[in-house]
């Protein structure tokens, strides 16, 4: 019978401890709710497979005890009345939800800059990002205030904050988790996804939320996630396919001898390394920059203070309704969310659609065409650097909206092509973590993640690789 | 000069579904506002839209009944602009594969005769919310219990030349999809709302051009009031030398004009892209057939039958089959046993008159049945059959002979009762007795009229005709 | 591709936002910058027909089951009066085909 209370109690007094150090990792937590949801477990006699376990959730993820606010201005204090499915699933197995996590805004960004609310740090150097969007949920439990966290992605927003921060994170095929309840960024890439302190919790918690929601009309049919902890530990007869796109030339001396290290495991584990081809990899930034603002520039329309949310009322009142909606929306979104409404408006407008979005879609269709074809030919899963840098310090990177979007290079070609993806911590450069990133056949979470076990026992993620 | 007027019209039709067309609030009109509302409905944060079944059926079904070619996939598309009762700042309809195209609907224009209109497209997509401008000062007041309700949009082709003929496409329409039980298509309810595009071009002339919409319009009245209007003020705008400039044109039914909204100097963009929340509609194609071939009889055609099969007027065939509602209850008491045309008879003038609208048929067809033949069997005249059959509406469940004696109208055919009055009569008026026997037939009708009397109206008439005739011959 | 002072005003427009000027200038810098390096997809191909997408959607049975809310439209609007939401008015909104 698990000790609910007691759990309750630990997880506030590490939560607190980690955020003292300025991590900024919450937007929202408090012992109260805690205790409160420990208390209602332990009357319940609740034992589902996560009891007792405490999870922290990035806030564009609607939850029922805190605010959801997006870590925006125009959704501060929202509390939504009703809650996400992937939570749902979360508290019926018997988890506690920690509180919710910092995020960039409306999660746009790779840093947690564009928060509304404050940055968070990085634990491993606090004048460092964690990473972005679900930055928030990296830092908690890279700092140890929690072991799991669910966080989102829409182009790598898990994958690169676990990669910054030195923790496990997987972004499942799409489909795979509802997105009911996700407050929507970019529709056709969005997915919830999971971080650990190792790759058996995060990918303990996937299972958890996993499977089908008639609340949402592109999830997939249930499908088991297979045995997170086979026997073997061996990779005889596995084939790691090793995208040349994906170690240029030019590519970080910490990044490269970190990929170096971990293929050299993958070998000394009997997998079988093979070099392969994506050549459509380049295209994968420009054509995520068309269709993700696009589809933002749609779903962030209904932020209009009409019916929830921030209603901007100028001093002495406003004349007609067109003025509350600019002047909410003006005020309410911050810079890179307005840049990319503005981005997405333009490439969907009249005269434009067809050289920008349904270009784009087309492009993704080709990417996706690549990781078919080489999953085809017999080859498991892909092996790249998650990142191409360790994690940037606060500032670098944002008077150039460009530079920031290009950090998103080897993570946002599995949003693209809706396959499953996961980043483990596999060394350290000057102390700071370098991720390296297992790529997965669409539906083939499972086989990622029995590779990504195997790794991460062979590998020391502390240790420096140069 | 003489000109012609080219019309399209594009409908929007609520469907019978008791569920919204992605989430499960309930459809129903008339409830408390923003009482039937849901996170998907009102665009909250993280909510996300599932399609309706029987949304997706009907539509189906109405797009057979208008001849439509049904695409075995289609799919869905955000129409995105502003407006506050539009929750989530985008409309998800269909656009560039829509469920349905290529149909027709055939129509009587007062004008032309029978003409048959083309039917463009026949589309699904959501309702938006409901908005107020008078109901509180200096606000709009919304009320979503509206917003995500089932349509259909059916677009026309540019092939109606009248304002006549706009209305006889729309109860043409509404006919149509009443039959196959797809909507109210209630105008007044708002289950059925018109945008109309009209142009005007010298009569003879093949070219389209420029046209205005217009909107606004509450009844099939007001549409062909306001088109007239429209098209008048088209034709003397041209006849003046000016450009027909591209505009939304509102009717204004109390003054009987139309007048221009706002126009903008860029035409609106609604920046049309797929529906990522939505996978593509797809339907098997034995399933359409089956459906196509299930379809009810539709009203053209059983019009036709009627005539044909029952020797009817080519009128009383379209009265009987205005609905099918009515259709079928003229056939269920043709088969009940009564005559085709003494059946019409009935049903248009006495069952009718119970009913006015003839939307709610007030009784069953059998107890009409049992009526007519109480009055062939001579127990019951054609006016005393009248205030039996109002008695029947108010309690179908009695048989026909017992409101009739309940309310003591069986007529009294019993010779031996009415041999008694005749000689009462006879005996009261003899004067009267000797004119008619000295060639007078006339007083025939006094006769009648007397024994009548005596019966307190319930002798019948036939039986007192012979019985008279009898007792006046020596 | 240039993206122009004027295009900021109607796209801003289009997505009702508020942009001043000082904004605005440094959106069309960068908003050019995005536009010229996304244009690099013009460099693909044609050439394959478009894949079509092989999903199909599950429908929903018409059974009135709406997902609850935990707190009323009246808690949640930011203005509410006699069971409606309320914004100030605007003589007729051009809502164009809208029904």
């Amino acid at each position: 019978m698990t000790d609910f209370v007691r759990a309750a109690r630990q997880a506030a007094q590490r939560i607190a401890a980690a955020e003292a150090k300025g991590t900024h990792a919450f937007l929202a937590w408090s012992e109260a709710a805690l205790l409160e949801q420990a208390e209602r477990l332990a009357a319940a006699g609740a034992a589902g497979p996560l009891a007792g376990e405490v999870v922290a959730v990035k806030d564009v993820i609607a939850d029922a005890l805190f605010p959801t606010t997006c870590a925006s201005k125009i959704l501060e204090g929202w509390r939504s009345p009703f809650e996400a499915t992937a939570v749902r699933r979360l508290r019926e197995a018997g988890a506690m939800v920690a509180g919710k996590t910092n995020c960039d805004e409306f999660a746009m960004g790779s840093s947690t800059e564009w928060s509304a609310f404050g940055p968070s740090r990085n634990p491993a150097d606090p004048a460092r990002v964690p990473g972005g969007s679900s930055g928030g949920s990296a830092a908690a439990v890279a700092s140890g205030a929690v072991t799991m966290a669910l966080g989102s992605e829409t182009g790598g927003s898990v994958r690169q904050p676990a990669a910054f921060c030195g923790v496990a994170g997987i972004k499942p095929t799409y489909g795979r988790v509802s997105r009911y309840g996700l407050v929507a960024f970019g529709s056709s890439l969005d997915q919830i996804g999971v971080l650990g302190k190792d790759v058996a919790s995060a990918a303990r918690l996937l299972g958890v939320i996993s499977g089908r929601d008639d609340r949402d009309a592109t999830s997939l049919d249930r499908i088991p996630l297979g045995d997170p902890a086979p026997a073997s530990r061996s990779l005889e007869g596995t084939v790691i396919g090793v995208p040349a796109e994906y170690f240029p030339a030019g590519l970080h001396p910490g990044v490269r001898a970190a990929s170096d290290r971990a293929l050299a495991r993958l070998k000394d584990l009997g997998a079988e390394l093979r070099d392969v081809s994506l050549p459509h990899t380049k295209y994968a930034v420009p054509a995520y920059y068309i269709v993700a603002p696009a589809e933002a520039s749609s779903n962030l329309a209904r932020y209009d203070g009409v019916r929830y949310g921030l209603r901007a009322d100028g001093g002495g009142g406003l004349a007609d309704v067109r003025a509350v909606y600019r002047a909410t929306r003006g005020r309410g979104f911050g810079p890179e969310v307005r840049r990319r409404i503005l981005l997405g408006t333009y490439v969907l407008s009249a005269g434009y659609y067809d050289a920008y979005y349904r270009k784009a879609q087309r492009v993704r269709e080709a990417i996706r065409a690549d990781f078919t074809r080489v999953f085809a030919q017999g080859v498991h899963a892909l092996f790249t650097p998650t990142t191409p840098t360790p994690a940037f310090r606060f500032g670098e990177r944002t008077a150039d909206p460009l530079a920031m979007y290009l950090s998103d290079v080897y993570v946002c070609t599995a949003n693209l092509a809706w396959v499953p993806a996961l980043s483990l911590p596999i060394g350290r450069d000057q102390g700071l973590p370098i991720g390296g990133q297992l790529i997965g056949a669409m539906e083939a979470e499972s086989t990622i993640i029995r590779i990504a076990l195997a790794l991460e026992r062979a590998v020391d993620a502390t240790a420096e690789v140069r | 000069m003489s000109w012609e007027t080219v019309v399209g019209l594009e409908v929007h039709v609520q469907l019978l579904t008791a569920t919204k067309m992605f989430c499960g609030c309930s459809s129903r009109f008339g409830d408390p506002p923003n009482t039937n509302v849901c996170p998907v409905c009102l665009g909250l944060p993280g909510a996300l839209p599932v399609p309706n079944e029987q949304a997706v059926w009907l539509a189906v079904r109405a797009a057979h009944a208008l001849g439509c070619t049904v695409h075995p996939r289609s799919s869905f598309a955000r129409k995105n602009y502003f407006y506050p009762d539009l929750p989530k700042g985008y409309q998800i309809s269909q656009f560039e594969e829509p469920l349905a195209t290529g149909g027709k609907l055939e129509i009587v224009s007062p004008e032309r005769g029978p003409v048959t209109v083309r039917i463009k497209r026949l589309h699904l997509e959501e309702d938006a919310g409901k908005s107020f401008h008078d109901r509180v000062p200096g606000m709009t007041a919304v009320d979503f219990n509206r917003s995500g309700v089932p349509l259909i949009e059916i677009v026309s082709e540019p092939d109606l030349r009248s304002p006549a003929e706009a209305r006889a496409y729309l109860t043409t329409l509404k006919q149509v999809l009443k039959y196959v039980e797809v909507s109210d298509c209630n105008m007044e309810e708002g289950s059925l709302r018109v945008d109309a595009n009209l142009s005007i071009r010298a009569a003879g002339s093949p070219e389209l051009r420029t046209r205005t919409e217009v909107k606004n319009m509450n009844s099939f009245s007001g549409v062909e009031r306001a088109l007239a209007a429209e098209g008048r003020r088209q034709i003397a705008a041209t006849e003046r030398g000016e450009e027909i400039v591209q505009a939304t044109m509102l009717f204004d039914a109390a003054a009987g004009e139309v007048r221009p909204m706002r126009t903008k100097e860029e035409a609106r963009d609604y920046r049309y892209f797929p529906e990522p929340d939505l996978p593509p509609l797809v339907l098997a194609e034995k399933w359409l057939a089956s459906e196509r071939a299930g379809l009810p009889e539709l009203p053209a055609a059983r019009r036709e039958r009627f005539a044909k099969q029952y020797g009817l007027a080519a009128a009383d065939a379209a009265m009987l089959s205005a609905s099918r509602a009515l259709a079928d209850y003229y056939e269920a008491v043709v088969r009940g046993g009564v005559a085709a045309k003494d059946a019409a008879n009935w049903v248009m003038n006495d069952l009718l008159a119970l009913s006015p609208g003839g939307e709610r048929l007030p009784l069953p067809p059998g107890r009409l049945v049992e009526t007519v033949r109480l009055v062939d069997g001579g127990r019951l005249s054609r006016q005393a059959a009248r205030r039996v059959l109002a008695g029947l509406a108010g309690a179908p469940e009695a048989p026909a002979l017992e409101v009739a004696e309940r309310l003591g109208l069986l007529q009294v055919s019993d010779g031996g009762a009415i041999a008694g009055w005749v000689r009462e009569t006879l005996a009261a008026h003899p004067a009267e007795v000797a004119r008619y026997r000295a060639g007078e037939a006339k007083l025939m009708g006094f006769f009648t009229g007397q024994v009548m009397k005596k019966s307190h109206g319930k002798a019948d008439p036939k039986a007192v005709n012979a019985a008279l005739a009898e007792a006046l011959k020596t | 591709m240039s993206v122009t002072r004027r295009d900021i005003a109607k796209i801003a427009a289009l997505a009702e936002l508020e942009v001043d000027d000082a904004a605005a200038a440094e959106l069309e810098r960068q908003l050019t910058r995005i536009l010229d390096y996304v244009a690099q997809l013009s460099e693909v191909g044609d050439d394959a027909a478009a894949a079509v997408d092989e999903r199909a959607a599950r429908l929903r049975r018409d059974v009135v089951a709406p997902d609850p809310l935990s707190r009323s439209p009246r808690e949640i609007a930011p203005a509410f009066q006699d069971g409606l939401f309320t914004v100030p008015r605007l003589g007729e909104l051009d809502r164009g085909d809208a029904p």
